[in-house]
């Protein structure tokens, strides 16, 4: 057991956090009974901890040489543990002195009344209680490589590995088809700047086919990982086209002598040959970045008579079929067949409701919304009413989510060009049915804002508006050790804070794998995360946090319990104990807790730790001033 | 905090709100200098005054002070305040900024933050943070975490009493400060110059009908509901009763091409959502209507925080919401089409009313800087579908609402963005000078 060095003592600092806490806990009771507590010699308050004059507080208690263990008691350590720490090592002293009490969403956001102010008062006896046999820690400084690896050719990867390579690293591209381009190859042009795909696409491989830095793998896939930030060791499989469509659309770019070219439309670019036998590549790289993309939805059989009827078609399968398409008497040719009017679907696998729409095969709703089919369908229609006059369009919608630059200008220009909107609620979604009308099909819909009529509309063609899913990369996200969130997207950290990490270092997000976004939004990702990943790489090294198992080989009796319990594969064996290599180690304290010699111990929340910190809370009881240094944590 | 004036910088970041502060956070971590130029007498910009943001519900100050903080600690970053733009000469690469620092009338090297000055004063104006619902004293800090520390003294409120001079233990009060002129040069620029409300629209709209103490726009409603507001609740700013019924009113001004602007604000559906969801979290029988052509949750995790607030009960009505009058108890009467019943005009009465105002940019380059704006009048790009963060001339970039409205998730990652043009452009002028050597 280990006494507290006989340092000054422990400073507690309250937090009100505007009202967010003292809302519901008495804060200066907490910090009555904080100053009341073994060793702590100094209990403040601020409406703000986090701001500076909040944390100049600390820093002047510290270099006054008042405390030399500081506990917080705000909000999740999450936010700002960092925050504090920084303070400390500004005010000279080391960041790992520290522990946080979250009274807020463990208190005040759960609790009121005398029990919150109980609960803080507890949490804050149970932080002093581990800061009195916390010591001084040295971050894990680890070497970093000047590399980075992008996963996904499509729009995001490109511009990604662009831009990482323009901040001076080398750059690694994994694609797993034949082709670059990703989703951007499949259209014509682009909302609301009308942009050509092929041109964009054709300027942003330019960008990055000319640069010495970056090496492009097509028919590649990651299929192994381990390391850490700065560190990671991939293994890249390549291997022959596996589908007969990539064979097939291969075989054609061979045939017009495309390979290496630019961006064959509706295919995409195919940089080099892919391999004709498989092959293995391992390397070694210092960040990796996630753009890995989406998947279209794919209506079921039967939803608004997709499959059912060869009139009813997704917009990216119009959109291929309006290529090099004819007009007829100004009006669109579809499969050889003029459209006099036709129908588009909005939110068509997308914004479903549970008990109301049907989960696909897998389960899965998408309650969230694909972000792009409004605008996307809205370009569609009025392009064709500009090229083909007298097509006749009804968009039946639920809400038209024209948010962003250009985007409202489109929808008014789509009105003015007579395409007529219908809102549609969602319990009572249009019908599609073949009819003997002169059309191919008939439509039903209830007029939204009409008395909810209802209004039968014959059309030759419906487009449905499908929306987005997350691309089906099970394993790669198990390889990369990357969470996914409920709606099945990759996960970033936090929304606002750290929009484009995930939560192991040195893995980066960019574009439609974390959520639906358009092309402006994508690229800009792309570029964030770049940053992000160029400014850790370029400086050579990394610091990680020494929060992690550390082995007594003396004690391990190579009993492997603690391989069977690390999530993360991390321990392994070296020359008869245990290893747990600290920069590959998150801390976890899966090992140290199974452990049977007790042989490891967690950094920072050693057993002796975490028992005073239980222990203050199962039993504290507000001391009577008198009792400091009387008790032990124990 | 000393805010020191170097002659030379790698960039310059106008605009100290979340985008700015972000794009110099991005910068300096890549290891450039910088200068963030602040109109205003604290970072934080607009996000900070935000009571909690969508859909986490964080609270705002909670997640922008640490950005704040990490500006002003960073050693790559000089932090300049009430520093206005005035021009900007030279060509990409080599800038010559202007700016003209307006007068603290505190020193900041002398200034030790104890606010003796602050407590001390006897004049109370309106506060401009709390949008007049509080007041503040005519020597202040604008709020607890405003960066720097250093209060600023208002001219148009101080009488010259002299109390503040005498209060100050090391003699930081000086009334004899003038406007300062500045000459930076910096190799690129980063305009994250924000947003602010039309809020001419409501007069120009609906005339006298506009002009009624219960009727407030988005940012005074974000201001009454955050934590550290001014009534710690909603209270009618006219009689201070707690309100039973609140009538939020979409695109007032947004999407309207007579009166007001084209473009959609983008946030303005997600942040009345939000409202609502706060105010029904709370009092649970309270009247919520949202008064909406379209409702537009777009983000990731928006659709279903509306779906949430359709299940606690908040009313969605499908129509543009006019406000007519004021009622004899001082409620908003607001008119509006039934267009899901049975049609024709309807009148309701609320006890406040929430105006979601356009959002229009707060800076426009009128010769200043060398850049264009676009017909929705903010600025433009030169590639807006490949890098969407180059303005019209090199070395210039942009980030945030600036460069059209957008949340905050979005002006995260479009600063990010930025940083990572700029820094590309940085790098290769330093491979150019190399090429020349």
């Amino acid at each position: 057991m280990s006494e507290r060095n006989q340092g000054p003592g422990i400073g507690v600092y309250v937090c009100h956090c505007g009202g967010n806490i003292s809302d519901h806990v008495d804060v200066d009771k907490v910090a009555e009974a904080a100053a009341r507590m073994p060793d702590v010699v100094t209990a403040r308050l601020n409406p703000f901890m986090c701001s500076d004059p909040g944390q100049d507080l600390i820093m002047e208690d510290i270099k006054a040489g008042l405390i030399d263990r500081v506990v917080v008691a705000s909000c999740s350590p999450s936010l700002h543990e960092t925050t504090f720490r920084n303070a400390l090592v500004r005010a000279g002293m080391n960041p790992y002195l520290y522990v946080h009490a979250n009274i807020r969403e463990q208190v005040s956001w759960v609790a009121e009344g005398e029990g919150a102010t109980k609960k803080a008062v507890s949490l804050v006896a149970s932080a002093v209680a581990k800061a009195r046999l916390i010591r001084s820690l040295d971050p894990i400084r680890v070497e970093a490589k000047d590399h980075a690896t992008v996963i996904g050719g499509g729009v995001a990867g490109l511009k990604a590995a662009r831009d990482l390579a323009m901040h001076g690293l080398q750059v690694v591209l994994v694609e797993k088809t034949p082709f670059l381009g990703g989703w951007v190859a499949r259209l014509d042009t682009l909302f609301p700047t009308g942009d050509d795909a092929v041109e964009l696409l054709n300027t942003l491989y330019r960008q990055v086919s000319g640069l010495h830095n970056v090496e492009i793998l097509t028919c590649a896939q990651l299929v192994a990982q381990e390391g850490y930030i700065g560190n990671f060791r991939l293994k890249v499989t390549r291997r022959p086209p596996q589908t007969d469509e990539e064979r097939k659309k291969l075989a054609w770019v061979r045939a017009s002598g495309q390979v290496g070219a630019g961006v064959v439309p509706f295919v995409g670019i195919c940089p080099a040959e892919p391999p004709d036998d498989p092959e293995e590549s391992e390397f070694t790289t210092g960040a990796v970045i996630m753009a890995t993309g989406f998947s279209a939805y794919e209506p079921r059989r039967g939803e608004y008579g997709y499959k059912e009827h060869p009139e009813v078609v997704t917009l990216a399968e119009l959109i291929r079929q309006m290529a090099g398409g004819t007009s007829r008497d100004g009006h669109l040719v579809i499969n050889g067949k003029p459209v006099k009017t036709m129908a588009m679907i909005h939110c068509v696998g997308s914004r479903q409701i549970p008990g109301l729409h049907e989960p696909g095969e897998d389960g899965r709703l998408n309650q969230y919304c694909s972000r792009t089919c409004c605008n996307s369908l809205l370009h569609a229609a009025l392009r064709i009413r500009r090229e083909h006059p007298e097509t006749v369009i009804f968009n039946l919608y639920r809400d038209i989510r024209t948010y962003g630059r250009g985007h409202e200008e489109a929808y008014i220009a789509a009105s003015e060009n007579q395409v007529r909107f219908i809102r549609f609620l969602p319990g009572t979604p249009p019908a599609v049915r073949r009819e003997d009308n002169g059309y191919a099909l008939s439509v039903t819909v209830r007029d939204a804002l009409f008395h909810e009529d209802e209004l039968e509309i014959p059309v030759d063609l419906v487009v449905l508006g499908t929306g987005m899913q997350p691309a089906p990369i099970k394993e790669l996200t198990e390889v990369m050790k990357c969470q996914t969130g409920r709606d099945g997207f990759l996960q970033e950290v936090h929304p606002k804070i750290r929009p484009v990490e995930v939560a192991s270092a040195g893995i980066f997000l960019a574009g439609t794998c974390q959520a639906p976004m358009d092309m402006t939004e994508t690229v800009a990702a792309a570029s964030a995360a770049s940053a992000k990943a160029g400014s850790i790489l370029s400086v050579g090294a990394v610091e990680l946090e020494p929060f992690v198992s550390r082995v007594d080989t003396l004690k391990c009796s190579a009993c492997c319990t603690c391989l069977r319990a690390c999530p993360y594969g991390v321990p392994k064996i070296v020359d008869g104990a245990a290893y747990i290599e600290p920069a590959s180690c998150y801390g976890c304290g899966a090992c140290a807790a199974e452990c049977p010699g007790k042989a490891i111990t967690l950094e920072h929340s050693t057993d002796e730790q975490v028992l005073a910190g239980q222990n203050a809370i199962i039993r504290f009881q507000p001391p009577a001033v008198g009792d400091r240094h009387e008790e032990t944590g124990r | 905090m000393p805010e020191k004036v170097q002659i030379q910088y790698d960039a310059l970041v106008l605009g100290g709100g979340i985008a700015g502060m972000q794009a110099a956070l991005d910068l300096a971590e890549q290891g450039y200098t910088v200068a963030l130029v602040e109109r205003t007498e604290t970072i934080g910009g607009n996000m900070i005054k935000l009571s909690k943001v969508f859909p986490t519900l964080d609270c705002a100050s909670c997640i922008t002070t640490p950005k704040m903080a990490a500006v002003a600690h960073h050693r790559n970053i000089t932090l300049m305040t009430l520093c206005e733009l005035r021009g900007v000469g030279g060509a990409a690469g080599d800038f010559e900024v202007k700016v003209r620092q307006q007068p603290r009338y505190v020193d900041t090297d002398r200034c030790i933050g104890c606010m003796k000055c602050e407590m001390g004063c006897p004049i109370l104006a309106p506060s401009r943070e709390q949008h007049g619902f509080a007041g503040r004293k005519a020597i202040y800090v604008p709020f607890a975490s405003a960066i720097p520390q250093v209060p600023r003294l208002d001219a148009e409120s101080c009488t010259l009493c002299g109390k503040c001079a005498g209060l100050c233990p090391t003699g930081a009060i000086d009334y004899f400060q003038k406007p300062r002129d500045l000459k930076i040069r910096t190799k690129a620029l980063v305009l994250a110059t924000g947003y602010k409300l039309l809020r001419d629209y409501p007069a120009r709209a609906w005339g006298e009908a506009a002009d009624q103490p219960n009727l407030v726009d988005a940012l005074q409603m974000e201001c009454l509901l955050a934590p550290a507001g001014p009534y710690k609740r909603l209270l009618r700013p006219s009689d201070g009763k707690e309100p039973e019924s609140v009538a939020f009113i979409q695109c007032a001004g947004s999407r309207d091409t007579q009166l007001g602007v084209r473009h959609c604000s983008r946030v303005c559906c997600m942040y009345n959502i939000k409202q609502a969801t706060l105010l029904k979290r709370e009092h649970p029988g309270m009247r919520l209507a949202i008064y909406c052509m379209d409702v537009r949750c777009f983000g990731k995790g928006y659709e279903q925080f509306y779906r949430n607030a359709l299940e606690m009960g908040v009313e969605f009505v499908r129509s543009k919401g006019v406000v007519t009058g004021r009622s004899d108890d001082d409620g908003v009467i607001v008119r509006h089409d039934d267009m899901e019943g049975s049609g024709g005009p309807r009148l309701d009465t609320f006890d406040m009313g929430v105006l979601s105002l356009a959002i229009v940019p707060a800076w426009t380059p009128d010769g200043l800087a060398p850049v264009r704006v676009a017909e929705d009048g903010f600025l433009a790009s030169r590639q807006p579908k490949l890098s969407s963060t180059l303005t019209s001339s090199e070395g210039v970039f942009m980030a945030g609402v600036a460069a059209g409205p957008k949340d905050i998730v979005d002006t995260v990652v479009e600063a990010g963005a930025a940083a990572s043009e700029a820094g590309i452009f940085l790098k290769g002028l330093q491979a150019g000078r190399q090429r020349a050597a």
